[in-house]
């Protein structure tokens, strides 16, 4: 159709005419440069993944204190170490996209010993325990009443992320591009994190339960990911504020 | 052209082809995977595992656009007809880069996991009711699946094997993949893009791989090829002296083929427009050596009786033709492939 009359012929296997030559040889270098630039500028301009990470930097850490099960298990620190603080509220999993839940299942409000790597992300931080004994294991000595406070019904909007990835184990470890793998932590029973656009008593970050205190439902893992705004109870454990989302009353913020 | 099966008819034109490709892909990704993490001023660096996805990924999509770019061009100007013609291998490239970055979505957000990787990119999002949140990872998965049987029967054997218009609308799901890709980016990591580089870009790529094929289809309604009319039985193609020593004019027959009239050494011929190969249009090439010379791939008949030279088996049909008052008149019905038929001298 394109008025080839004058035009250099191009046969594959022969040498290509003259007249075609240099156009092909300007195809040739601009293509290079072309896909060159493209990877310069699409590399050169991806997002920053936030600041969260495993702190193999702290070394491990060991610490004591009293195991809650929130479902989602936590520690509330009674004996800190270098990069955990007394007083501190702990989450904690396994390795991978794996709970500590069977592992911890009979020692909910005991005295225990747990040891482990930091992730952290500002204000956010857990612990992956190391695996057997040397990661978890009663302690010695009689496990302090822990008090936690109720902050009454919320509503707030934000992203339900899964608090591993988010703490840093993966950068980027949030968005929708990363939905699938924040799904998959939490059927691996990674504790949820909320992450509010506005803080909630001082914090960000919101461990996520389901409305009874039960782990977090299926039927809410279409709101991961997403910009949401949802209601339930905030219930404050230590400086942990643990938020019992209530799946009915989501509504997607565009 | 070829008298048996070999993996890949090297000749310079393809090895210089190949070259630039490769060079062009890894420019891409040494320049992606290298470079840029020294030029980003994160606090702390996006994982190796994501940000190499991610190199390969895009790589992935501008070689498919690049891919999808050079048919329309080659139509509005043959000068881009060489990059036809080795595209295949393009097309091959594509699907091994789109596998890689494929490879590393699996074996990192995919993985460390109780729940098998397969399973998991199945089963761990099933939010196909609502577009925020949607599984776009089943949509690459699904252009992936294109790509690598495109790959898989881009042989001429599959072209033999399956006959060209059945190759050729098998090879067409390239544009379901293209749709799919597109998808599958928009519906993923544009959604959480905050920096304006990666959407203009795939924006204004995917807008000017749509233009060039909207382009392309109106210059071809508006130059196309004329239809035939209709004289008694026979149909008419042209005038004989507005036909190029050399060169052929095409005209559609009422059957929905084309014909292609080619003049050499000073007589008529005329045979079907389409190429055994790959269903070239023959008519837009030149006679070479007194052969009709396609203009994809150099395929080559003799104009009298639409065989390929020996040791070549390829045939394509012929038709009867007749010069009256100065009009060249076809016969619409063709002959069989191979069908000898007397040149028409132009009186």
């Amino acid at each position: 159709m394109a008025d080839n009359k004058d035009k250099p012929f191009f046969v594959g296997y022969l040498t290509a005419p003259d007249g075609l030559r240099s156009f092909l040889i300007g195809i040739g270098i601009g293509l290079i440069l072309l896909m060159a630039g493209v990877g310069l500028g699409i590399g050169a301009t991806q997002d920053d993944p936030g600041n969260g990470a495993f702190r193999g930097d702290y070394g491990r850490q060991t610490v004591t204190g009293v195991m809650e099960l929130t479902p989602y298990p936590v520690v509330r620190v009674t004996q800190g170490s270098e990069h955990v603080p007394e007083g501190h509220t702990l989450m904690l999993s396994a390795g991978g996209k794996q709970s500590l839940m069977s592992r911890v299942r009979d020692l909910d409000g005991q005295l225990v010993t747990v040891s482990g790597t930091i992730l952290d992300r500002g204000e956010l931080d857990m612990m992956q325990v190391r695996g057997g004994q040397n990661g978890i294991s009663r302690a010695e000595g009689d496990a302090p009443e822990m008090d936690s406070e109720d902050l009454g019904r919320w509503r707030i909007a934000g992203e339900i992320c899964d608090g591993k990835c988010l703490a840093g184990a993966m950068r980027p470890g949030t968005g929708i591009a990363h939905k699938a793998c924040a799904n998959l932590c939490l059927i691996g029973d990674i504790p949820p994190v909320f992450v509010s656009t506005q803080p909630v008593e001082g914090s960000e970050f919101l461990l996520v339960v389901g409305p009874d205190g039960t782990i977090f439902p299926k039927s809410a893992y279409d709101l991961v990911a997403a910009y949401i705004s949802v209601e339930g109870k905030v219930v404050r454990h230590g400086d942990l504020l643990v938020f019992h989302l209530e799946p009915d009353t989501a509504e997607l913020v565009q | 052209m070829s008298v048996k099966y070999i993996p890949v008819q090297w000749n310079p034109n393809k090895w210089i082809y190949d070259g630039i490709m490769l060079a062009g892909v890894a420019a891409f990704l040494w320049v992606f995977i290298h470079v840029t993490p020294e030029i980003l001023s994160h606090e702390r660096p996006i994982n190796s595992q994501v940000h190499n996805a991610r190199a390969f990924g895009a790589c992935a999509f501008l070689m498919l656009s690049i891919i999808l770019a050079i048919g329309p061009l080659a139509k509005l100007d043959t000068r881009f007809m060489p990059l036809l013609y080795n595209r295949r291998h393009f097309g091959v490239m594509t699907a091994f880069v789109a596998t890689a970055h494929a490879g590393y979505i699996l074996n990192w957000y995919f993985a460390f996991s109780f729940v098998p990787k397969w399973d998991a990119l199945i089963l761990s999002n099933t939010n196909y009711g609502q577009l925020l949140g949607f599984p776009f990872e089943a949509l690459g998965a699904f252009a992936l699946v294109i790509l690598l049987i495109l790959a898989a029967t881009s042989h001429d054997f599959w072209l033999k094997f399956l006959t060209a218009p059945v190759w050729k609308r098998l090879h067409y799901l390239i544009y379901l993949a293209y749709v799919s890709v597109v998808a599958h980016i928009s519906l993923g990591i544009l959604q959480d893009q905050q920096s304006l580089f990666l959407p203009v870009f795939f924006i204004v790529t995917a807008f000017l791989v749509a233009l060039l094929h909207v382009w392309a289809y109106l210059a071809e309604r508006k130059t196309g090829d004329p239809l035939a009319s209709a004289e008694g039985d026979w149909m008419r193609v042209c005038q004989a002296d507005e036909i190029d020593e050399g060169r052929a004019r095409i005209a559609l027959l009422p059957d929905g083929k084309r014909v292609a009239v080619f003049k050499h050494e000073g007589k008529l011929s005329a045979i079907s427009n389409a190429c055994a190969h790959q269903n070239g249009p023959l008519g837009e090439g030149r006679i070479i050596d007194c052969l009709v010379t396609c203009p994809w791939h150099g395929f080559q008949y003799r104009v009298t009786d639409g065989q390929s030279p020996a040791p070549f088996t390829e045939k394509i049909p012929t038709y009867n033709l007749r010069v009256q008052d100065g009009a060249v008149l076809v016969d619409p019905k063709a002959n069989p492939p191979g069908t000898h038929v007397d040149p028409v001298e132009v009186a």
